[in-house]
């Protein structure tokens, strides 16, 4: 046989075709392949870049967490101790105010309290109160106010006079705990620049 | 501060709702401090509202619940309600009327500064031109906020505005500057639950320390609503103007305030204005709002964030109305997106803020953010026309350039509007998503944007 059969001819054909066919696909596949992974590569990076920045925020996050709670808790406990001390300082004071010797000097007190009580209430015509340790300086105090007098009820405070107007519609508290409550906002900033706290 | 003390009267002649009307009274002037004392001698404050014929009407801030005519006395203190304040009261939990709340001493104080502010001199305003960073994409990205504004956020009830105000508390900062950042955040009339939430908010991301509280819960008396704002405000003058930060204010609930101030004004007889509310909430509101701002020659600034949920969600309602006038623009939470379980469900499209074309742009953020904000804008509102349009025509009946606007909206709604409450964005992020948003239409549907930026960010086809 010189020749090949046609039957062989399209077999060849159909071989050749088929060759070139795998050929072109297996090309196809190969370019496609390298596609994904010149693609997968950018995805890949990008997803390596977005876990390390998140895992970085995350870590900075928690930094904060721990940094601002134990930065809270330290001052937390020094404020305490800052007020523990204040406080300290405070009753050493009052102990020491209340067993004062009742000299001049407090007789003067006392006389200043009174006249700026009664000017506050705008008459003299007033009830005092004051402590039983006071009782004598206010009564020997009194003549000085026309109308006042010195009301039998013993109160309980460090020193100073509480008034009362006659009719009892206006009172005044000028005794020396009321002015240490009130001064003592500013009283403790002064304990606590002493103690280093700075303004 | 002063040091003398007050007259202490015992005519107490009427009580009146959260009202105590004193008789006698010589020398009291108008918003001065009361102390109301009690038979049992427990003591509550008050402030003078009216004084005149020998009387004075009280306003009693923790409310006149238990009072009785006979055996209450008032003293009046001789000066206004004072707030203290110091660098200390960073990182401390306060009441609504600035007391401590967390179990510590009151804070040594620097100063006592009367809680009703000195108002800014005109002259002396600096206009607000630097940004902000809430790590809120939204905001950030569409509706920036800026120093010394005030952005109000417009909710509604049981929408998310609290998790979004503690998520704005937690995250936000100055960026490119070293300077101090604080937060003042003021609960008016909130859950406790709620009250709760924002404090352990704060104290888990260790932002606590550079923010101070106020909480007011809703079962504290109401007219103590009144003063929260006042001291929370007083607090960040303070720590903008002395020390110099820049401080964030964020007052949720603000409906609670204007209906404590309704409650004393129905006890005051005074004639009701739009829904019952004073005539003067107008001007009320602005003495609070007009609080935020910069000052010639100062480093600091106090910018606010008022949350307020507007009853049935109107926002044509007097509280929302009047602020609105106020402030400098709104943020509005969308009970639609709200329901689609979108977080923060922010309605864009309602939302404007007006400095945000001055805080914006090159050497605050970046050259091109104005002009991609309003092209996702713009995409957006097409998107929502496309959708209604959709809605009726079907899906079928649209062009290809209406589907590429829903799927803009839908990257929109998905990417860039949703956030975990968690996830702080940089204004960079914020911006690489609005180009994603961008990048889905066409070239020739970008109109706003001009072409070296849209060469140089655009990722489509």
């Amino acid at each position: 046989m010189g020749s090949k059969s046609t039957m062989e001819q399209t077999i060849d054909k159909i071989l050749n075709k088929s060759e070139k066919q795998v050929l072109s696909d297996l090309k196809d596949a190969g370019l496609n392949f390298k596609q994904n992974l010149d693609d997968s590569i950018a995805t890949l990076e990008s997803e390596y870049d977005k876990i390390l920045s998140d895992g970085k925020k995350e870590a900075d996050k928690i930094e904060k967490q721990i940094i601002g709670g134990s930065d809270i808790e330290a001052r937390n406990k020094q404020l305490l101790a800052l007020e523990a001390s204040v406080n300290r300082v405070f009753t050493t004071a009052l102990e020491q105010i209340t067993n004062s010797d009742r000299n001049n000097d407090y007789s003067n007190l006392i006389n200043s309290l009174l006249q700026e009580s009664t000017k506050i209430l705008g008459t003299t015509k007033v009830k005092v109160y004051t402590n039983a340790k006071d009782k004598d300086v206010v009564q020997s105090s009194l003549s000085n106010f026309p109308g006042s007098e010195l009301s039998s009820e013993i109160i309980d405070c460090i020193g100073g006079v509480k008034i009362e107007s006659k009719e009892g519609a206006m009172k005044f508290d000028n005794t020396i705990d009321a002015k240490i409550e009130r001064l003592k906002p500013l009283i403790r900033k002064e304990i606590a620049s002493k103690f280093g706290v700075k303004e | 501060m002063t040091t003398k003390g007050g007259v202490q009267y015992s005519k107490i002649a009427e009580i009146k709702g959260p009202l105590v009307v004193v008789d006698d009274v010589d020398n009291a002037a108008f918003d001065e401090l009361v102390e109301i004392e009690t038979t049992e001698g427990e003591r509550r404050l008050g402030k003078v509202l009216e004084v005149g014929n020998g009387k004075a009407i009280v306003q009693v801030f923790e409310g006149t619940t238990g009072l009785s005519i006979s055996g209450t006395s008032a003293k009046f203190v001789g000066k206004v309600m004072e707030m203290p304040v110091s660098k200390e009261v960073l990182g401390r939990v306060f009441d609504g009327l600035g007391r401590p709340k967390d179990g510590l001493p009151d804070p040594i104080a620097d100063k006592f500064i009367d809680i009703n502010g000195e108002p800014m001199n005109p002259e002396q305003r600096e206009y607000p031109k630097d940004f902000i960073q809430t790590g809120v994409s939204v905001i950030d990205g569409l509706i920036t906020l800026v120093r010394g504004q005030k952005l109000p956020i417009f909710s509604g009830s049981g929408m998310s505005h609290n998790l979004l105000a503690a998520q704005i508390a937690r995250q936000a900062s100055v960026v490119g500057t070293n300077d101090d950042f604080a937060v003042v955040f003021a609960a008016i009339g909130v859950q406790y639950s709620e009250a709760e939430y924002f404090r352990r908010s704060l104290e888990e991301s260790g932002a606590l320390k550079r923010s101070v509280l106020f909480l007011n819960t809703a079962d504290d008396p109401a007219i103590e609503r009144i003063i929260t704002p006042r001291v929370a405000l007083t607090v960040a003058e303070y720590l903008a103007f002395e020390l110099g930060m820049h401080v964030l204010v964020i007052l949720t609930d603000m409906t609670n305030y204007a209906e404590a101030l309704r409650e004393i004004s129905a006890a005051r007889e005074e004639v009701p204005g739009r829904k019952g509310y004073p005539g003067y909430l107008y001007t009320d509101l602005s003495t609070l709002y007009e609080r935020a701002g910069k000052l010639n020659g100062r480093k600091g600034s106090v910018t606010q964030i008022p949350i307020l949920s507007m009853p049935s969600d109107d926002i044509t309602h007097p509280i929302p109305d009047l602020t609105g006038y106020i402030t400098e623009g709104q943020i509005v939470v969308g009970r639609d997106l709200f329901r689609q379980g979108v977080y923060p469900p922010i309605n864009i499209l309602m939302s404007l803020s007006r400095l945000m074309k001055d805080g914006i742009g090159e050497g605050s953020t970046r050259e091109d953010h104005a002009e991609v904000a309003n092209q996702v804008y713009d995409a957006y509102s097409r998107a929502q026309e496309v959708r209604a349009l959709a809605g009726i025509v079907g899906k079928a009946g649209l062009t290809e350039i209406d589907l590429k606007y829903m799927d803009v909206g839908d990257v929109f709604e998905k990417e860039f509007l949703t956030q975990a409450t968690d996830e702080n964005r940089t204004i960079e992020e914020t911006l690489a998503i609005l180009w994603k948003i961008v990048s889905k239409l066409p070239k020739n549907e970008i109109t706003k944007i001009k072409d070296k930026y849209v060469d140089q960010y655009y990722q489509g086809e």
